[in-house]
């Protein structure tokens, strides 16, 4: 190594520190330079169509299963049962976030567009059955208890109606005045569907 | 070194570097066997992040393996995603409207920004400095903030389906791109006033596991790694994929500037202008960016034709390739997935023999192999 | 300190009656307690400072939620790794591993006795001052030899290694870097160093500017004096992405905390010998504290050295936040192929500055072609 390279070296490492130490100060003096964000008081603009915690609408729900089928990591759990009205009841809408993944395909998937990402992220727990959010309240079992008992009422109803259509006929009535039988269950039964 | 042998007699030291390793980029473990501070061998074992992901991909559908996709490599999950996306499309001869390949070149691109960003950060972090790791950090976010304009995530996007894309970019998010362009190109010269050309860093990286072109070829590296040691090879070029081919941009290779060609420095300076042409495909895709619908028509139950496809595409960290079996029904047969990160460990032990312990972490950095990649 | 007592003696009459090395030894642990204090307060604030300019530095704001803008959180370090459980290693050599952090905080401690603080505040003005300050910071070379081979790991043992073999290098090219300063006032006190800087050529008596080798002297021992004091970029003993925390990754609690608390002194140690040694001290540009009273003498001067040390700690910490790590040999070859010829080539160049000038520098000579 001649003295020329020996001097270079030195001169190269002065001037490159040197440079770098610029910068760093511009950095350090230029408040405006800040970039960081006070989190729990400062919060950043969500955008629209934020993938956050899953939210299903469950009076739009149907209960058609496709986002179950959907979910690659089998976070969504559904139960239902046929009602009275031959359409699926819910009985229980349950999603693990603790284990779902976020990816968003079982919102695209859905037909009634029940399922939707919220703007949520914000959610610590100690306990792993905190993070499965409930989406009905009321107990599974009770629903489908209840809907059993209407279908089966409706059944006995829909059979009493057969039977009194059948003895309408002997009797020679009119087939107008067996109508309003068969009608009924099912206006009732939608009446107590909604409060789920 | 010489060893002397009429000196006391020594002892080898076998260490654990790893998996709980600040420098080790994830959970590689790295045994090194050393004399002193030099490293007589160093041997990767892998595996502390092996989730199985070809398995899981023979059991869930195509569209359902998206989002497992963005765990290939993390920092990159976009290229990722697309690159399933393309062989999917491959496979079952899907015509993708020009919008969604457009859209889908700018989101590669962007990420492989944002991977090489942390590529740059983390190494400069691990040969001590750690100021320009957070400015790299800075800017990464910006991307994520673009992501998640577009896709609604910051990390694990999912944003690519078989056919098209999720969803057209929102209004505002080209400007937007192009802003963070205009900001983000003159921030590279800055890094490499503050660090790149730092005498010390030129030091440390300069001659360090110096590869050459011929033994990186027969070692099958791919991506920066590759071109690190002078050979042009990018898949975006020689092997045109997507829009690609519509982009005017520079294939980077290294060029020995501050030592032998194939060093570590050379590897890290293939990334930093990699990044330079990137803004500019992006800068071009905005530009000529078509209207049209982003997703084609695929069946809700999709099954491709039985047969088998071979796709491979240029991800921040080398070759990502896809290799699906399909046996006409729902999932795929039999998947494999190469990836560059994977290929790049069989190198390790050979080029650090000899080299100091603060080497090993310089080449872990050069290399910017990342875990899930190396795993799967 | 006896000459002292004498004088506190006769000055109070309450004392008249109490033995000589009854004073003495009240004065000795009285001037102790009053830097133990300063040093402490220096380190917790030090530690604050230093995370507040790696904030500024990386675009961030650092801490603030401790105190009003984050001002106690130096307290709340405190107490947490005062709290910390103090873990032992199974395999460890329990006394050595006990023993190490005292050397270290010992060895940086011990070094704040002939920092001339003020034109009168010192706790002792040896007349071999410097060479004190050299002997003493080799006590923290034991130390983290110690801790590292005590530890039972072998990141530490590297981390021990590496601290030895560094510290002992760069030992040399400190102390030729500060013989200049010694040969200008004649003397290996501190005090008389800082006088020897006095005068009313104001900054321009500055060693400083002396002459163009004491000017190359300075940045020469600034950045020996980091590598000494294992600060970045020659923070290879810690080398927390390669040796995970080095010498000390087995410590916790206040163990850790006394190489933590002993880093910080060691930094001001270092800028308060750059200031003494180069900048001027504590004298006060065009002006005589001297022909102050006593008290506002000292606090003048006390507040000057003060605020020329922290300027060079803070540049200690800008380097810090700026520059990358050396690598192993690359220190070595730095040390002995840089550092150690330059200073040999400088303090030549004093000395003959020196013999060939009669002692005088050149804005001492520009004065006198003017009258």
């Amino acid at each position: 190594m001649g003295l020329k390279e020996y001097m270079n070296d030195i001169v190269e490492a002065v001037v490159t520190t040197a440079k770098g130490m610029r910068i760093t100060a511009r950095y350090g003096v230029d408040p405006k330079e800040e970039v960081t964000l006070q989190y729990p008081e400062e919060r950043w603009e969500i955008p629209e169509g934020y993938r956050g915690f899953l939210h299903n609408d469950v009076k739009k729900c149907t209960a058609c299963t496709m986002c179950v089928k959907v979910c690659p990591v089998d976070c969504i759990s559904l139960e239902s049962v046929r009602g009275a009205d031959k359409k699926m009841v819910l009985a229980s809408y349950d999603i693990n976030i603790g284990r779902c993944m976020y990816c968003g395909l079982c919102v695209e998937v859905c037909p009634p567009k029940s399922l939707k990402h919220t703007s949520g992220y914000e959610m610590a727990s100690a306990a792993r059955g905190e993070l499965i959010l409930h989406f009905i309240a009321e107990d599974a079992a009770e629903i489908k208890a209840r809907v059993a008992r209407q279908v089966a009422e409706a059944a006995a109803k829909a059979a009493e109606a057969a039977k009194t259509a059948e003895a309408a006929k002997t009797a020679d009535l009119s087939a107008v005045a067996a109508k309003p039988p068969v009608v009924e269950p099912k206006a009732a039964k939608e009446e107590e569907k909604k409060p789920e | 070194m010489t060893a002397r042998t009429d000196a006391l007699p020594t002892q080898e030291m076998t260490i654990n570097m790893g998996p709980q390793h600040p420098s080790t980029h994830g959970v590689l473990r790295v045994i090194l066997t050393t004399d002193g501070e030099v490293v007589t061998r160093a041997v990767p074992d892998v595996g502390y992040l092996h989730r199985g992901l070809e398995k899981i991909g023979e059991r869930v559908t195509y569209a359902q393996f998206m989002p497992f996709t963005d765990r290939l490599d993390y920092l990159a999950a976009m290229n990722c995603n697309c690159a399933w996306a393309w062989a999917v499309e491959k496979l079952a001869k899907i015509e993708v409207p020009e919008r969604a390949e457009y859209l889908r070149v700018i989101v590669c691109e962007l990420n492989r920004i944002s991977s090489h960003l942390i590529a740059f950060g983390s190494y400069t972090a691990d040969m001590g400095a750690f100021t320009p790791f957070l400015y790299a950090i800075r800017e990464r976010e910006r991307v994520n903030d673009l992501f998640e304009m577009i896709c609604g995530n910051r990390l694990t996007y999912n944003y690519a389906r078989v056919g098209g894309v999720s969803g057209d970019a929102p209004p505002g998010f080209l400007e937007k791109t192009k802003e963070f362009l205009d900001y983000f190109e003159p921030k590279l010269d800055e890094y490499n006033n503050l660090i790149s050309y730092n005498k010390i860093f030129v030091h440390r990286l300069a001659n360090v596991a110096v590869i050459p072109a011929e033994e990186a070829v027969a070692y099958g590296l791919t991506g920066p790694n590759l071109r690190g040691s002078g050979v042009p090879f990018d898949l975006r070029k020689d092997e045109p994929y997507s829009v690609y081919p519509k982009f005017d941009f520079k294939v980077c290779v290294g060029t020995g500037e501050r030592g032998k060609l194939g060093d570590c420095f050379d590897r890290y300076m293939v990334r930093i202008n990699e990044m330079r042409e990137s803004v500019k495909i992006v800068r071009q895709a905005v530009a000529q960016i078509p209207d049209g619908p982003v997703l084609a028509k695929v069946p809700r139950v999709f099954k491709p034709p039985v047969g088998e496809v071979y796709f491979r595409s240029e991800c921040p960290r080398g070759e990502t390739g896809i290799y699906l079996i399909s046996d006409g029904s729902v999932n795929p047969y039999r998947l494999k997935i190469r990836t560059g990160s994977f290929v790049t460990m069989n190198l390790f032990e050979k080029v650090t023999r000899g080299l100091m312990i603060a080497d090993i972490v310089a080449v872990i950095g050069s290399f910017d192999i990342i875990l899930p990649e190396i795993d799967r | 300190m006896e000459a002292a007592a004498l004088s506190l003696m006769n000055a109070v009459p309450l004392l008249a009656g109490v033995p000589l090395w009854a004073v003495t030894l009240l004065l000795i642990v009285a001037a102790a307690a009053v830097i133990l204090v300063f040093a402490l307060t220096f380190e917790g604030v030090g530690s604050l400072v230093l995370r507040k300019v790696a904030g500024d530095i990386q675009a961030r704001i650092g801490p603030n939620r401790v105190g009003p803008n984050g001002i106690l959180q130096f307290l709340a370090d405190g107490v947490k790794l005062v709290l910390k459980e103090d873990i032992i290693p199974a395999n460890a050599d329990r006394l050595l591993f006990k023993l190490a952090p005292y050397f270290v905080f010992v060895g940086s401690f011990a070094a704040f006795v002939v920092v001339p603080f003020g034109v009168g505040l010192i706790a002792a003005d040896l007349n071999i001052g410097i060479y004190y300050v050299m002997a003493v910071t080799s006590l923290v070379v034991i130390g983290v030899l110690l801790a590292g081979w005590a530890s039972n790991n072998k990141w530490a043992l590297l981390g021990g290694m590496r601290a030895a073999a560094q510290i002992v290098s760069y030992e040399i090219p400190v102390g030729m870097a500060l013989i200049p300063a010694v040969l200008i006032a004649g003397s290996l006190s501190l005090q008389d160093i800082v006088r020897s800087q006095g005068g009313l050529l104001g900054i321009f008596g500055w060693n400083l500017f002396h002459n163009p080798f004491t000017f190359f002297s300075f940045f020469l021992y600034f950045t020996a004096a980091q590598a000494e004091t294992n600060q970045t970029p020659f923070d290879l003993p810690e080398a927390e992405s390669e040796l995970v925390s080095g010498y000390n990754v087995e410590y916790s609690g206040i163990r850790f905390g006394l190489f933590f608390l002993a880093e910080f002194g060691d930094m001001f140690i270092v800028a308060a010998l750059a200031t003494a040694c180069f900048l001027g001290g504590w004298n006060v540009p065009f002006f005589h504290v001297g022909t102050l009273p006593w008290i506002w003498g000292n606090l003048l001067s006390l507040g000057v050295f003060l605020a020329k040390a922290f300027t060079m700690v803070l540049i200690m910490m800008w380097v810090r936040w700026t520059l990358p790590r050396l690598r192993v040999d690359q220190l070595m070859r730095m040390s002995w192929k840089y550092l150690v010829p330059l200073t040999f080539v400088n303090l030549l160049g004093v000395s003959l500055w020196l013999l060939v000038f009669k002692g005088k520098g050149i804005p001492g000579m520009i004065a006198s072609l003017f009258g």
